[in-house]
């Protein structure tokens, strides 16, 4: 049994005995996949207030709408999504509050990962785990929001192309455009900070 | 390489490809070194992202983060059960409407069981000739005249 589904079978008692309105049995998830659920809040946002307080918001809608899950997807990748919500809400409503810039609508119009040079090292090879971990961090804040959470959607949540395309609200072309410059520009970025340190 | 084919690439390191398309991937990556290094470097990052998220930590401790759950949740489901004050304006909706209701059934009860019209019943004459008076009402005008012959016609006739 792989690591995922032991998981799902641990929680499928504790998720039952929530479902009854048991509060013990939902803090013990809350343990379980509290950081899970913050970590990818905090790599949609870049922000640690914020990851902290939409993976709280996260938990309460969780405990809110339990009732509804039937168990199609597991318990974790339930939780996920429901934060992945609450985290796309909120980059749309600060981004209603800005006005892009000059360089994002140049990205967005596609042509300029293609003039990037190829990076024919690997820049993390032989990196200490903490050392790539921070230098990746570094990187993925220097990306604009949508090309961020395209990467995150894909990478880090396994979602398809046209799954992104749903929750960011964009066609697929678009999707596969950001997502190119997102690796492109994320490959350079490390290559420079590896060139720079 | 044009843009097409980049994102083609992409689509074959992410698997959704059609078998046709990978297939013509493979086949341009066999014979261009130039296609095979940017595969590479899209590879390399999407590994440098794979275990990105696992060190990431929730930086509260598990009783404090519980506590502003539980808060929260409580806090939520007290204002599920409370009732929701009713606005002013619906307040006033019930009676109002009730009135409404009885002054409707009033005027279809008038128009039904009172005169026909207006204009039909709007003069009634009645002649009581044993009393010597007649009667002229004026449904319009709401008004009733009584006309009182003196001496009265059945009078003359008695003198005569």
């Amino acid at each position: 049994m792989s690591e995922r589904a032991l998981t799902a079978s641990e929680d499928e008692p504790l998720v039952k005995a929530a479902q009854r309105g048991d509060m013990e049995a939902y803090e013990q998830l809350v343990a379980k996949h509290r950081d899970k659920i913050y970590a990818r809040a905090y790599s949609m946002m870049r922000n640690e207030d914020d990851a902290i307080d939409l993976s709280q918001e996260a938990w309460v809608k969780g405990w809110q709408r339990l009732v509804q899950f039937q168990g199609e997807s597991s318990f974790a990748t339930w939780m996920t999504r429901i934060v992945i919500n609450l985290c796309l809400d909120q980059l749309r409503k600060q981004k209603r509050h800005r006005t892009e810039s000059i360089e994002m609508m140049d990205e967005e119009s596609g042509g300029v990962e293609r003039q990037m040079p190829v990076v024919t090292v690997n820049p993390t090879e032989r990196l200490e785990r903490a050392e790539l971990r921070q230098r990746i961090d570094k990187a993925l804040g220097q990306l604009s929001e949508t090309h961020r959470t395209a990467l995150v959607l894909c990478e880090f949540e396994g979602l398809e192309y046209k799954e992104i395309a749903q929750a960011m609200h964009c066609s697929i072309g678009t999707v596969m455009s950001r997502l190119f410059y997102a690796r492109r520009k994320l490959a350079a970025l490390l290559a420079d900070l590896k060139k720079t340190e | 390489m044009n843009q097409d084919f980049q994102l083609k690439l992409q689509a074959y390191l992410d698997g959704e490809l059609t078998e046709r398309d990978t297939r013509e991937v493979e086949a341009v990556l066999a014979g261009d070194p130039e296609a095979r290094a940017l595969l590479t470097e899209l590879r390399n990052t999407t590994d440098a992202l794979a275990d990105f998220e696992t060190d990431l930590k929730l930086p509260e401790t598990r009783d404090f983060f519980w506590s502003k759950i539980q808060r929260q949740i409580q806090r939520q489901d007290t204002l599920a059960e409370r009732p929701t004050p009713v606005p002013f304006w619906r307040r006033l909706l019930i009676p109002t409407g009730a009135f409404a209701v009885l002054v409707l059934v009033g005027w279809i009860g008038f128009k039904s069981f009172g005169p026909a019209s207006d204009t039909e019943a709007a003069v009634v004459e009645t002649f009581l000739t044993d009393a010597g008076a007649m009667t002229y009402r004026d449904e319009v005008e709401g008004m009733t005249v009584v006309w009182l012959s003196y001496p009265a016609e059945n009078e003359f006739a008695e003198f005569e």
